[in-house]
C-alpha cells in the first residue's frame, strides 16, 4: 500500500518513539511533585529541543498541549476580542474557534486569499485597525501546501498595530520548512504527529515576555498556562521525533520538492488541474480532477492499493471544502480535489505508481459516469 | 416468597384453535430474548412467569421482554402459597408506604375460601393498619397492589403493569423482505412489521464506490439495533453503482431516482423469493420525497408480483421520528453517510411519472444483464 496521506497523519518514528517509552517505563514520577525531578528535567530538555529547532529558546519557549487543534484554541479564545483578522484559509481549528468567537460578540475579519490558498497580504493588512487584537494567518496552507510569508506580515501588523498579537498554525510548517521564528510572531503552533511523534501531543510555542492566558485551569502545570498532569510520553516523544526529523530537513526539502513535481509531471493534464503552487511545501501537492469527485477517486485509488488525501466528504449538504470554495474555483473543481501529500519514506517507484492510479482511476470514473 | 416476573399477553387470546400456535411461538421468542441469562420460563393458563432469576438480572430481564412482540404487559411480582398470611406477607413488600391505593383481586380458583371482594378488604384492612399514611380510594388510586390466585395453590402479588411492546410474535405472520437503507424510515417500517409478527428479513443496496464503507457500517449497526426485536440476524447487500452509472448515460435524468427504485424492486423480489418471503417491506410515506408520490409506487409495483408493504404510508416525517427514537435507531440513522451518492441525483426528479414513459426509457436498458452482474455482488453480513 502506498500512503500519500501524510499531512493527515504520518507514520511514528520507531527510534523516537522506543527512546520515549524506555524512559517513560522507568521514570513515572509526577514531573510535578516534589520528587518528580528525573521527570521534569527530562520535560524540561525536551522543552528547549522543540524551542531550539525554530527559535531561539532565550526568546521562545513553548506550553505542551493535546495537539494543534488546542494550541489554536488557546491562542484564539484567550488572546481574541474586539476585532480578529484571520486569512480565509485557516485550518478548521482556527476558523471554528474564531466563528465561536464571532458568536460571542467579537467581530470576525476574514481576509481573502489567493488561487493557490495563500493570503494576501496587501488585503490583510487593510483589515487591521488600532482594535484589532489577533490576527492569525496559517504559515503552511494545510489544504494546497501554500507559505504565507509570515514574518513580514507579523512585522507590517505590528507596524501597524503594537499591541495586536499575531499567531500563526505552523503544523504543516514545523519540521518540514527551515523556520525561525522573529520576535514580531507572539504565537506559533505545533503538532508531534505530522513529524513522527504521537497523535494527542502538541505545543503552543511563545515569545518570552508575551502574557499567555491559561485555557486549562487546575494544577498550574505548564507555568499555569496549561493545567494537568503533564503528557510526559508524548512530549519525550515530540521532542526526539523532532530530532530525528531535522536532523535531515534541507535534504528532504529538496528531495520531496523534486518528487512533488515528478507526481505532477505525470498526472493527466486533461483530467488534473494543480491548485498547490510551484513554491508552496514540498510536502504537499493539492490537484482537482475536472468535473469527478475526489471522494470516488480516493476509493477507486484505494483499490489501486494507493492511498490519496481528500478535504471533503461526499454530503449533499457541503460536498467541498471552505478553504478550496475560498479560493475561488468553481463547482467543477471544488469536488475534485485530492491531496497527495508525502513523508520521508516516500520513494520515486511510489510517486510513478501513484501518478499511475490516479490517472487510471480518473479515467475509470470518467468512463463509468459518462 | 420468590420474585418472579408475570408477562401477559396481547392479541393472542383472539386466536381460536390457533391459539397453542401462537403461545408457542411467543415462548420461543422469550427464550431467545433471554439467552444467557439463567431463568426459567412457565407457561401458565393466560400468563407466562419467568422464576428463578438473580435479583440483580431483574432489569435487564425487563428491559429484553420489553422488546419482545406480542408481550401485553409485564409486572415484576412475588409468588406465595396462597393463604392470607403469606399473601398478605407478600403485599405488604410491594405496598407503597403512603398515598392513596387500593387492592385489587383476581381468582383463577374460584373454590378459594374468599370471593376477591372480601380478599381485597381482609389485606387492605391488614396494609391499612401497618401503615397509618395510606389511604383507600377504590376509584382513581395513585398505587394498586394486585392479588392473583393461580389454580395451582399459589398467588402472585405484585403493584406496577409495565406496557410490553405490543404486536404479535414475531414469526406467526410469515417472512417478509425489508429495503433498508441508511435512513430513518426504513427502520421503522421493519420495526412496524415486526411487531405485528412477521418474520423481517434484510436487504440494502450500495452503489460502491460512490458510497462508502462508513455508509454501509451505518446499516450493519441499524440492522444490529433492529435485531433486538427479532428481526432478522443478517444483512444481505447488492451493488447498484453499475445501474445507475447506465442509467445515468443512457436515460432521462429527470428519470433516474424512478428507474433506480424500479431495478430495486425487482432484485429485492428475486432475493426475497430465494429466502421464501412472502413480501417486500419499504419505509415509504405518501408524497414525502419525489419517488414515493402514488405515480412513484404505481411506477415500483408494476415490476413486482408480491406485495409490497408500506407500513409508514400514512406518516407524517415527525411521526416516524417518534418511533424512531423510541426504538433507538434514530441517533445511528442520522449519522452523516449518504446511502445515495449525489452524483446521479436529478436537479428536478420527475414527480408524476407516466408509466408509459418510464417503460420507454428503461428500453434503452439491458435490464437483464443488469440484473444478474447486481445478484452476483451479493454479500451476507451476520450480525
Amino acid at each position: 500500500m502506498i500512503y500519500l496521506d501524510n499531512a493527515a497523519t504520518t507514520e511514528p518514528n520507531e527510534k523516537a518513539l522506543a527512546r520515549a517509552v524506555e524512559f517513560t517505563k522507568k521514570n513515572y514520577l509526577n514531573p510535578s511533585a516534589l520528587y518528580g525531578g528525573a521527570v521534569s528535567s527530562a520535560l524540561k530538555e525536551a522543552r528547549e529541543s522543540i524551542v531550539s529547532k525554530i527559535a531561539d529558546p532565550a526568546q521562545f519557549e513553548l506550553v505542551f498541549t493535546s495537539g494543534g487543534t488546542e494550541a489554536d484554541n488557546q491562542a484564539l479564545l484567550t488572546c481574541g476580542r474586539r476585532n480578529v483578522v484571520l486569512s480565509a484559509g485557516e485550518h478548521a481549528a482556527v476558523y471554528e474557534a474564531g466563528v465561536h468567537l464571532k458568536n460571542g460578540g467579537t467581530e470576525l475579519r476574514l481576509a481573502p486569499i489567493g488561487k493557490d490558498g495563500s493570503a494576501d497580504p496587501e488585503k490583510l493588512l487593510a483589515l487591521v485597525d488600532d482594535r484589532t487584537s489577533l490576527v492569525s494567518v496559517v504559515h503552511v496552507n494545510n489544504e494546497t501546501g501554500a507559505v504565507n510569508d509570515i514574518f513580514r506580515l507579523a512585522e507590517q501588523v505590528k507596524k501597524k498595530n503594537p499591541r495586536c498579537v499575531f499567531h500563526s498554525d505552523g503544523v504543516q510548517a514545523f519540521g518540514k520548512l527551515p523556520v525561525r521564528l522573529t520576535k514580531d510572531v507572539d504565537l506559533y503552533s505545533v503538532s508531534s504527529h505530522k513529524i513522527g511523534g504521537l497523535k494527542g501531543t502538541g505545543a503552543l510555542v511563545k515569545r518570552k515576555g508575551f502574557a499567555l492566558q491559561a485555557f486549562l485551569h487546575g494544577g498550574g502545570q505548564e507555568g499555569n498556562l496549561r493545567s494537568g498532569t503533564e503528557n510526559v510520553l508524548g512530549a519525550l516523544d515530540f521532542a526526539y521525533a523532532a530530532e530525528e526529523k531535522f536532523k535531515t530537513l534541507k535534504e528532504d526539502f529538496a528531495r520531496l520538492e523534486g518528487y512533488r513535481e515528478r507526481l505532477w509531471q505525470a498526472l493527466d493534464k486533461e483530467i488534473y488541474r494543480r491548485i498547490s503552487p510551484p513554491n508552496g511545501s514540498p510536502y504537499i501537492l493539492t490537484v482537482a480532477a475536472q468535473g469527478l469527485r475526489g471522494e470516488i477517486l480516493q476509493r477507486l485509488c484505494l483499490e489501486r492499493e494507493v492511498i490519496v488525501g481528500t478535504g471533503s466528504a461526499c454530503s449533499s449538504k457541503k460536498p467541498y471544502s471552505r478553504v478550496i470554495e475560498a479560493c475561488g474555483y468553481g463547482k467543477d473543481l471544488l469536488n475534485g480535489v485530492v491531496r497527495l501529500s508525502f513523508s520521508l519514506r516516500t520513494t520515486e517507484e511510489e510517486i510513478a505508481a501513484a501518478a499511475q492510479a490516479l490517472n487510471a482511476s480518473a479515467q475509470e470514473l470518467k468512463i463509468r459516469i459518462g | 416468597m420468590e420474585k418472579v416476573i408475570i408477562i401477559r399477553y396481547a392479541e393472542i387470546h383472539l386466536k381460536g384453535k390457533n391459539r397453542g400456535y401462537f403461545e408457542r411461538t411467543l415462548c420461543v421468542n422469550l427464550e431467545r430474548a433471554l439467552k444467557g441469562i439463567r431463568h426459567e420460563l412457565h407457561r401458565t393458563s393466560g400468563r407466562y412467569l419467568i422464576a428463578n432469576f438473580e435479583d440483580a438480572q431483574t432489569e435487564e430481564i425487563c428491559e429484553r421482554v420489553s422488546r419482545v412482540f406480542g408481550v401485553h404487559s409485564y409486572s415484576v411480582g412475588l409468588c406465595v402459597p396462597y393463604d392470607t398470611d403469606s399473601i398478605y406477607r407478600a403485599a405488604k413488600e410491594v405496598c407503597p408506604r403512603e398515598g392513596s391505593f387500593k387492592v385489587v383481586t383476581h381468582r383463577a380458583e374460584k373454590k378459594y375460601p374468599m370471593t376477591s371482594m372480601e380478599l381485597s378488604a381482609h389485606i387492605g384492612g391488614r396494609l391499612l393498619d401497618d401503615f397509618p399514611e395510606l389511604r383507600v380510594d377504590v376509584h382513581d388510586p395513585e398505587h394498586t397492589v394486585c392479588l392473583d390466585i393461580r389454580e395451582n395453590g399459589t398467588a402472585l402479588v405484585f403493584g406496577k403493569f409495565e406496557r410490553g411492546a405490543g404486536g404479535m410474535p414475531v414469526g406467526t405472520s410469515g417472512k417478509g423482505l425489508l429495503l433498508i437503507s441508511g435512513g430513518i424510515d426504513s427502520p421503522v417500517a421493519g420495526y412496524m412489521m415486526a411487531k405485528r409478527g412477521m418474520t423481517v428479513e434484510l436487504l440494502h443496496f450500495h452503489s460502491y464506490p460512490y458510497t462508502n464503507d462508513g455508509a454501509k457500517e451505518k446499516v450493519k449497526e441499524l440492522a444490529r439495533l433492529l435485531s433486538r426485536y427479532s428481526v432478522s440476524g443478517k444483512l444481505t447487500t447488492l451493488n447498484v453503482a453499475h445501474i445507475q452509472e447506465e442509467i445515468h448515460a443512457k436515460c432521462a435524468a429527470e428519470l433516474n431516482v424512478t428507474l433506480l427504485r424500479r431495478f430495486m424492486f425487482r432484485l429485492a423480489e428475486k432475493v426475497a423469493k430465494e429466502m421464501n418471503a412472502k413480501c417486500l417491506v419499504t419505509g415509504e410515506s405518501l408524497g414525502q420525497v419525489a419517488s414515493q408520490t402514488i405515480e412513484g409506487i404505481t411506477s415500483s409495483n408494476a415490476v413486482v408480483s408480491l406485495p409490497v408493504l408500506r407500513p409508514l404510508i400514512g406518516f407524517d416525517k415527525d411521526e416516524i421520528v417518534l418511533v424512531a427514537k423510541k426504538i433507538g435507531t434514530f441517533e445511528t440513522s442520522v449519522l452523516p453517510y449518504e446511502d445515495c451518492c449525489t452524483v446521479f441525483l436529478p436537479d428536478f426528479p420527475a414527480i408524476k411519472p407516466k408509466l408509459s414513459f418510464i417503460e420507454e426509457e428503461e428500453k434503452k436498458l439491458d435490464v437483464e444483464a443488469l440484473m444478474r452482474e447486481a445478484m452476483a455482488s451479493k454479500e451476507v453480513f451476520l450480525l
